[in-house]
Order: structure tokens, then C-alpha cells, then sequence
């Protein structure tokens, strides 16, 4: 996890597949990760806060298409479980119980976005079997079901705190840059400060000063607005870098001999290029800041229970006996990897193709 | 000279700013902790107040800063509430755990890392170079703190590593080698962990700066000449892309110090990064103050260390 | 020869001592070095004619008509306008000058926005200045583009799809929509091939009887200047060291630097006399 070296996080893969199917390949991803996360409620068997007290640390579910008498159904199902006889505390599947698998049934309610009510899900199985794909925690939670509705909260933290970061970087950068003088000196002055700082520290210190005791979305809220704002320097370096050498462009400079206005000049000539970078930056910071919002949570530090942010979910993991005994608790931690892939593949895409168009 | 004593006038100017955005922190949190202490019934109020006197919390912010600035620069960092004990000495001791502990994992790293990017330039286009940046790139995809808990779980699973802390409970009794051998692998994984989180990063910005040493014009000049290869690298190209490379260095420090939070938390090391998460659930306000200014006079003295190694390793910085 | 016959001789521009100086800092530190760009210059350009500014790189042509046309600020030095003392003026009052002085640009491709289209660009100083509604805008682009022998049907293609010529076409369009008195041409055809730079030559000659326009004709190269120049301005190391008609110039160069330049080309003054024929 860094904050440096944006500029050299690209792949190699060119040479493998041509940038532009890596972008709408990397684009593509992305887009069907964030939907599957926006619509949690649907994709989801169980609600985000349903617990099965009865079954804490179940396996995952194995789907099965054949059953214990070797006949073969076109529906899949799953077995039930029941207390394994030879390792006490854990489960056994239970041939017995058989839950077919359904697909588009009615379930626990959810709102659409927020707003409208539904109780429509993906797939489910009639109680009281349960279906566990990845397992469930110490309260029985269904832990496929924490983690989408985690994305929710860590995509979104990631994506807001990298657009605050990405705007004032073009703010800052973009007056920096344009006027130039000692606004330019004081403001990249002000940038190499908060470089220099060790930014996890920074965090701290700022989350330290707020009181531990707020409504949560308010953690949540104040956890972004922190994020983004620490971060802030490296975008607005490159952004000041742009509009450096965007303002000196005879297009620019003819516009001004017409009479046009500084706002004019920023809105119609100057910040326009700058989109390619914003892009790319947007890119490389929200897998950052994902993961800050997720390491600040795992410590303790971010959004509690009950909300399920992806940290949270990997907290139980520094218990001993969750780690040695319970290792499905780990498929959230991987199913971050594919999330990351992701935006560094449209990152280093943009980059590429930043490079090839001609300006 | 004069590139020396700027450089070290913009680190003192730094830490100065630091301490300011430090004292400032320092007055949120301690009428937090007052108002907590008075929501105490076992303390009466007169205690409160008292206590806010001692602590001078009637006087102008500008004196407090003096005064504060003052006791720090001797050596008291104020108070530890939760741990009971005066706030230098507990950070020292997890200090020197810390610096320790990253100051391995960077030997490790760059140790790693200087051949695999001296080779993989060297055999730029080959399908090692590729196959070192196709793993490289992987590992950037790898959250850290997915690293640090997969090293964890191998601990757990195989046996070889303690799962935790810098000594066993047993250490006191044991011979110097027992002990030097107990901590090595006390710190084998974190570092091996810090070493791996970092290791991408400065692979792929040594290779740049070694390709594109290598492709400058003298470097062709002396290679035709007839310089034999190992001598090209190492005695021309290495020095001319060392520049860039020691402001890595630098740099690296910041992301060093950040990741070993993570790891001296999830691995239990005493170091600075447990204090700080503590202190911040206990509302412990001089320590995380304390900790806040040490790792920025760390990072700061890191950048410091870094521009004297470039003073002295680069003589076009010597000419200016 | 432009074949417009002369106006009113007043000038239309009437520089006097106008001088500009570039400061720089070094970073860090608070050394600063002067470069002098322009000294002591002056100019006189009369309506409805063509000056040729000459002089080698960095003889401070292109800072002279930067100041003309008030994208710089000179040190010193006075510009009156059509009878208007510019640099006296305040702020405000500057904008309805700049209507009237255009400058085109060496190189045409970097003068224009690559991402807006022919049309959005010929119309930009009408939007810049307020002027018209969207569809009087866009009525005068493509009278401009007509004018300037460019289909209409082209509006809306981006810069990249035109050739070098065209763009600086477009370029001149552009610098028309104000119905400009003054236009400057910095190096406008030095850019182009020997075909294009013909091409825009005779259009020039065509606009400046179209429009009474006055022109000021930067260039390093004489010859090609003489074929449309009234009057010739020699500069040399910031200043300007002659000025004169054309044949006057050609007849008797006065200065070391005039004669240097007019004894480099022995074997093209057959072309020369040629052209300006």
C-alpha cells in the first residue's frame, strides 16, 4: 500500500493483450463488480444483519447436482449440517438434508438503492437449510452476504474519498498552476508538507482528534472526508504539471488575445486536458483509499459494528483460533484481489492511452 | 554546502509545522479527556479543575505551545494515562523495537530488490524481465494487509515462526545466542512481510532508472569502446542511476513506516503501531501526540539521510 | 504588391520607444537574471498597408507583437492605436481593442483547440466577446469559412482531419470574426510547404482588399515578405535598425545586418524581382 509511484504502477501485459480490449476488459470488470455490489440487496441470499445463531462458523456450502443415491438433478441443491461427532465445534454435512437450490425467491427485504422496497433475491433455500457460499462468522452471519454488502461501504468510502482527493488536487493544482507566483510556491509548499508526512499517522492523528463516540454514519462521513483530504498532494502536483504546459498552448493564448476571461480560459481550454489525468488518478487512488478505510477499520479505527465494511470482516481474523481453525474467513481477503486487479488494469490502460493520443 | 543547509533548514521547518499541527491536535482531545474525566462521578470537580490548571489550560495558545515545545525539546513528552508512566520513556522502547524492525525489512528489500532490477534492465525484453514484472505487478495487486495475514495464517499452520511478539515468555532465561536466535525468528516474518509489501515498487523503479541509465549516451559510448557488461552496470550505470534511486530511499521510509503499523499490529510486535491504535481507543492524547511527532522526526531524518547520501554519492549535486 | 490603393497615410499604429525585459528567478534562491528582449523600439505601420518585421531568431519580432497585440506588457515604451494611446488605458477599456488587432500563429496546429471543431473555433472570439445569438454565430463561421476558401460542409470536422494549410486557413477565419483592423501574422507561413504558403499568400492579398485590412508580416525570410510588403522593418538584437520602403530597402540597406541579409540571397534575386513583379 503506497502512496507514491502512481506514474510507474503500470502492468506489462501490452505486449499480451492490446490496450485498447485491456481497457474495456479492465472497464468491463469493473463495471459488473460495482453493480453486483450497488445491488447487494438482490444478489444476496440474506439480509446483511441476518444472523443464525445456531450455526456460528459454518463451513461453505458445497453445491451438489448428485445426490447420496447417485441420481443426478438438474437443480442444484445443498446438504444440511449438523454438529460433526469427531471435531468438536464444528460442522458436518448432513446427507439427510436436502434444500434445493431456487433461484429468484422472495426473501428478507431491502430497499432498491435506498428508496424502493423489494424482496426479490438472486437465489436462496428454504429454511432451515442455509447457503453459505463463503461461510459464515461467530454470529452466523453469511459471510457472502457481509461481503457485498461491505463493498458497499468500502467501494463507496474509496470512490468518494478519491473523488474529494482528485478535486481538490485539480482546485489546488489548477490555481497553482494557472497563476502561478507565490500562490504556485505556497500552495506546492503546502503539498510537499503533507508528502512528507507518513500519511497511515496522519490518519491516526486526525481520527484521534475526533471523539470516539458518534453515530456511525457520521464515522463513516468524517473517515472519508479525511481520507480524501490527506491525500490531495500527489494529484495536484500532476494536475499542476498540465495545466503548466496546457496554458502556454498558442490555442490559449490566442483565446486571451480575443479577450477571454481567466474562468473562460480554465473552463473552456485548460481543464479539459486535464481529464485524462483526473481519469488515471481516480484509478490508482480508489484501490487506495479502499484499502485504507478497510485497514483503519480492521484496527479498530473505522466504521464498527454492526455496519459490515470489508475491514471488519477480516478483523476476526486476528483471533488465533479463527485463523487456525476457520480458513473460508480468509475468501473475503482474496476477493479483494480481483476488485484491485481491476482498477489497476483500467489505470494502466488510461495511462497508455493517454500516451497515444495526440495533443 | 549550501545545498546541504538548505536541505536541512526545509527538514527543521518541517518538524516545526509538525509540532504546530501536533499541539493543535493536543487541544481538541485533552478537553475531551477532561470532559470525560468529569463525567466520572468518582471525580469531583474540583479535581477536573484542578488538574486543567496543572496542565495549563487557562493560558494563551502561543505560550502553551512555547511551554509544550519547551518540555518536549528536554525530552518530556507528557503523560501516559492508561499506562501510567511518563509518555518518553514507553516511546522509546517501542521506538527502538520499530526502527529495528524496518530498518531489517528495508535491508532486506533493497538487497532484494537492486539485483532483480539491475538483471531484469540488463535483459530488458527477455522473458525473464517479463516474467519479473508480470510478479511484481501481481503482488501490487495484493493488499498488504492480505500479505501480513497470509504470513500469519503460515505461522499458525506450519509452526516454523511464533505467531506473535518479539520474545518468547521465556526469554529472560536463556544463553546470548538462545536469544539472538529467539528474536531472529521473532522478526523473521513481519520483515520478511514489510520486505515483500515494498518489494514491487522499488523493482520497478530501479529498472527505469537502470534503462534508462543504460540507454543515455555515454553509457553506448563506453559499450562501444568495449567495456566488458558486468563493468558497464555496475561501475557506470549503477552510479548514474543512483540519483533518483537514494531519493527512493527517501521516499520508501514513509511507506515503511506506514505499512509496519499493520504488520507490528496484526504480528503483535511492540513497536510503535499497537501504541498508537491503543492510544487512540483509550484516548491516551500525549501518546498518540508523541507518536505522531516521532515518526515524522523519523521520516523526516530518513529525507535528511537521504539527501547527505546524495550530497556525497553525486557530484553534479556537489558542483551546484 | 498589394494592389489596394493607399488610404488616409496616417499610421494606424505608432510605436515609440517600447521596451520589455524578462526576469527571471532562479528557484530557491534570490538570484534573478534580466534578459532584454526588445530595446528602444520604433515602429510605424500605415492603414491598409503591409509591414515586414525581419530579423534573425531572437531579434525580439515575436515580443514586439506580443506587445502589439497585448498578450504582453512592455517595460517602457508607448503603442497608440488608430489614435489611442494603449498602455494608458484601463483594463476594462482593453477588451474592445483586442477586436481589433489579430495575430495567426507560426504553427497552426498548436493554435487550435484539437478538441473543438472548425465551426466552434471560427465562432470562439464571437462567443469570447459576447456577440450574437448561437445561430448568427454559426451563420458568420460559415461565411468566414467561404471566405476563406474552405467548404462550408467541413464545419463540423475536428482540426486533425485538415492539412497544414487548411488549418491555417482556419486559423485566418478565426482571426477575422472580429472584423479585426490590424492582423498580425508571426511566422504565419514559415510552417508550410511551397504550395501551401503560395496558396495563402493570394488569399491574404485577396482578404486585405476585402477587408482593408493592415498588415504586419513577421518572417526570417525576406524574399518572401518583399513580394507583399509595403514597408520593410529590419531588426537586429532587440532593436530596430532600419526601416524603409521595400524597393528603398532593397536599393540602399543602410545597415551592416540589412546588407548581410540581402547579400545571403545573390543567386534568388532573380526570383525575388520575379515575385515582386
Amino acid at each position: 500500500m503506497c502512496f507514491c509511484s502512481s506514474a510507474t504502477r503500470g502492468f506489462v501485459w501490452s505486449d499480451i493483450v492490446k490496450h485498447r480490449h485491456k481497457l474495456w476488459g479492465a472497464l468491463l470488470l469493473l463495471a459488473g463488480l460495482h453493480v453486483v455490489v450497488l445491488f447487494a440487496g438482490f444478489f444476496a441470499p440474506y439480509g446483511s444483519s441476518t444472523q443464525d445463531r445456531n450455526l456460528p462458523f459454518a463451513p461453505p456450502t458445497g453445491l451438489h447436482f448428485v445426490d447420496a443415491s447417485g441420481k443426478f438433478r438438474a437443480r442444484p441443491f445443498v446438504y444440511g449440517l449438523k454438529d460433526d461427532p469427531q471435531a468438536l465445534g464444528s460442522f458436518a454435512v448432513d446427507s439427510t438434508q436436502v434444500y434445493p437450490v431456487h433461484f429468484f425467491v422472495q426473501g428478507s427485504s431491502y430497499k432498491v438503492g435506498g428508496v424502493l422496497p423489494s424482496r426479490l433475491h438472486l437465489f436462496g433455500v428454504s429454511a432451515p437449510g442455509r447457503i453459505f457460499i463463503l461461510g459464515s462468522d461467530a454470529y452466523g452471519r453469511d459471510q457472502f452476504t457481509r461481503f457485498l454488502y461491505g463493498g458497499q461501504i468500502s467501494l463507496a468510502a474509496g470512490l468518494i474519498a478519491a473523488a474529494l482527493s482528485v478535486l481538490l488536487g485539480v482546485v489546488i493544482g489548477g490555481l497553482a498552476g494557472f497563476y502561478g507566483g507565490w500562490i504556485d510556491d505556497l500552495l506546492m509548499r503546502g503539498g510537499e508538507l503533507f508528502l512528507a508526512l507518513p500519511w497511515l499517522y496522519l490518519l491516526f492523528a486526525v481520527r484521534a482528534a475526533l471523539p470516539l463516540h458518534i453515530a456511525q454514519w457520521q464515522v463513516f462521513l468524517l473517515l472519508i472526508v479525511v481520507i480524501g483530504l490527506v491525500g490531495w498532494a500527489r494529484p495536484a502536483r500532476l494536475i499542476r504539471g498540465v495545466v503548466l504546459s496546457a496554458k502556454e498552448r498558442n490555442f490559449v493564448v490566442a483565446a486571451r488575445a480575443f479577450g477571454a476571461s481567466d474562468v473562460y480560459l480554465l473552463r473552456r481550454h485548460v481543464l479539459p486536458q486535464t481529464y485524462g489525468v483526473v481519469l488515471t488518478q481516480m484509478a490508482l487512488l480508489v484501490p487506495q483509499y479502499v484499502l485504507a478505510e478497510v485497514t483503519l477499520t480492521f484496527l479498530g479505527l473505522g466504521v464498527g459494528e454492526p455496519m459490515p465494511s470489508w475491514g471488519s470482516l477480516l478483523a476476526s481474523l486476528q483471533q488465533y483460533y479463527v485463523l487456525s481453525s476457520y480458513w473460508w474467513m480468509f475468501l473475503p481477503a482474496l476477493l479483494l484481489i480481483p476488485v484491485f486487479l481491476a482498477y489497476y488494469m483500467a489505470a494502466d490502460a488510461l495511462q497508455e492511452r493517454l500516451k497515444t493520443v495526440p495533443l | 554546502m549550501r545545498y546541504l543547509t538548505r536541505r536541512l533548514l526545509h527538514a527543521i521547518l518541517l518538524l516545526i509545522v509538525i509540532s504546530v499541527f501536533s499541539f493543535a491536535l493536543l487541544q481538541w482531545a485533552p478537553g475531551n479527556f477532561f470532559d470525560a474525566m468529569r463525567l466520572n462521578p468518582r471525580v469531583s470537580a474540583q479535581t477536573v479543575n484542578g488538574l486543567r490548571l496543572e496542565h495549563g489550560m487557562n493560558q494563551s495558545l502561543p505560550v502553551r505551545y512555547a511551554h509544550w515545545a519547551y518540555s518536549v525539546l528536554k525530552g518530556d513528552m507528557g503523560f501516559s494515562f492508561s499506562y501510567n508512566t511518563p509518555v518518553a520513556s514507553l516511546l522509546w522502547a517501542r521506538a527502538r523495537n520499530t526502527l529495528f524492525l524496518t530498518t531489517i525489512a528495508t535491508l532486506l528489500a533493497w538487497l532484494l530488490a537492486i539485483p532483480l532490477g539491475i538483471w531484469s534492465a540488463a535483459n530488458k525484453g527477455t522473458w525473464c524481465d517479463r516474467a519479473c514484472a508480470f510478479s511484481t505487478s501481481a503482488l501490487l495487486t495484493i493488499p498488504d494487509l492480505l500479505l501480513f495475514l497470509i504470513l500469519l495464517l503460515l505461522a499458525v499452520r506450519t509452526g516454523w515462526f511464533p505467531v506473535g511478539g518479539m520474545v518468547s515468555t521465556s526469554f529472560a532465561s536463556f544463553d546470548f545466542w538462545s536469544k539472538l536466535k529467539d528474536i531472529a525468528v521473532h522478526f523473521a516474518l513481519p520483515a520478511l512481510g514489510l520486505a515483500v509489501v515494498t518489494l514491487p515498487v522499488l523493482v520497478r523503479h530501479i529498472r527505469s532508472a537502470m534503462v534508462e541509465a543504460l540507454d543515455s549516451p555515454f553509457i553506448r559510448a563506453a559499450h562501444g569502446h568495449g567495456i566488458p557488461r558486468t563493468r558497464l552496470l555496475f561501475r557506470y550505470a549503477l552510479p548514474l542511476a543512483s540519483n533518483p534511486l537514494i531519493s527512493l530511499l527517501g521516499f520508501s521510509v514513509a511507506t515503511m513506516l506506514s505499512a509496519s503499523v499493520i504488520v507490528e499490529v496484526i504480528m503483535s510486535w511492540p513497536g510503535l503501531g499497537p501504541l498508537m491504535v491503543q492510544a487512540i481507543l483509550s484516548r491516551d492524547v500525549y501518546v498518540v501526540v508523541g507518536v505522531v511527532m516521532l515518526s515524522s522526526v523519523f521520516l523526516v531524518a530518513g529525507n535528511l539521510l537521504a539527501d547527505v547520501l546524495l550530497f556525497v554519492s553525486d557530484p553534479r549535486i556537489r558542483v551546484e | 504588391m498589394s494592389g489596394f490603393p493607399k488610404g488616409p497615410k496616417d499610421p494606424l499604429v505608432c510605436i515609440r520607444g517600447l521596451s520589455k525585459q524578462y526576469v527571471q528567478r532562479r528557484p530557491l534562491t534570490s538570484a534573478k537574471f534580466t534578459i532584454q528582449a526588445v530595446e528602444n523600439v520604433d515602429l510605424t505601420i500605415h492603414r491598409g498597408a503591409t509591414l515586414a518585421l525581419v530579423g534573425e531568431s531572437g531579434a525580439g519580432k515575436s515580443t514586439v507583437v506580443r506587445c502589439l497585440s497585448l498578450i504582453e506588457i512592455p517595460t517602457t515604451g508607448e503603442i497608440w492605436f488608430d489614435g489611442v494611446n494603449v498602455l494608458a488605458l484601463p483594463h476594462k477599456a482593453l477588451s474592445p481593442l483586442r477586436r481589433q488587432i489579430q495575430i495567426i500563429f507560426q504553427d497552426p496546429t498548436s493554435a487550435l483547440n484539437p478538441g473543438m471543431t472548425a465551426g466552434e473555433i471560427i465562432a470562439e472570439p464571437l462567443v469570447i466577446q459576447h456577440e450574437g445569438t448561437k445561430t448568427q454565430r454559426r451563420s458568420r463561421a460559415l461565411e468566414l469559412m467561404e471566405q476563406v476558401g474552405l467548404p462550408a460542409k467541413w464545419e463540423s470536422k475536428l482540426p486533425l482531419e485538415f492539412s497544414g494549410g487548411q488549418r491555417q486557413r482556419l486559423a485566418i477565419a478565426r482571426a477575422l470574426a472580429l472584423q479585426p483592423k490590424l492582423l498580425i501574422l508571426d511566422e504565419a507561413l514559415s510552417g508550410l510547404d511551397l504550395a501551401s504558403q503560395e496558396m495563402i499568400l493570394r488569399l491574404l492579398t485577396d482578404l486585405q482588399a476585402m477587408h482593408s485590412l493592415t498588415y504586419v508580416h513577421v518572417s526570417h525570410d525576406l524574399c518572401m515578405v518583399s513580394g507583399l510588403a509595403d514597408e520593410v522593418a529590419v531588426m537586429y538584437e532587440g532593436r530596430v535598425v532600419e526601416q524603409k520602403t521595400t524597393p528603398e530597402l532593397f536599393a540602399h540597406p543602410e545597415h551592416p545586418y540589412t546588407q548581410d541579409l540581402l547579400n545571403a540571397m545573390p543567386s534568388l534575386e532573380s526570383i525575388c524581382e520575379e515575385r515582386s513583379a
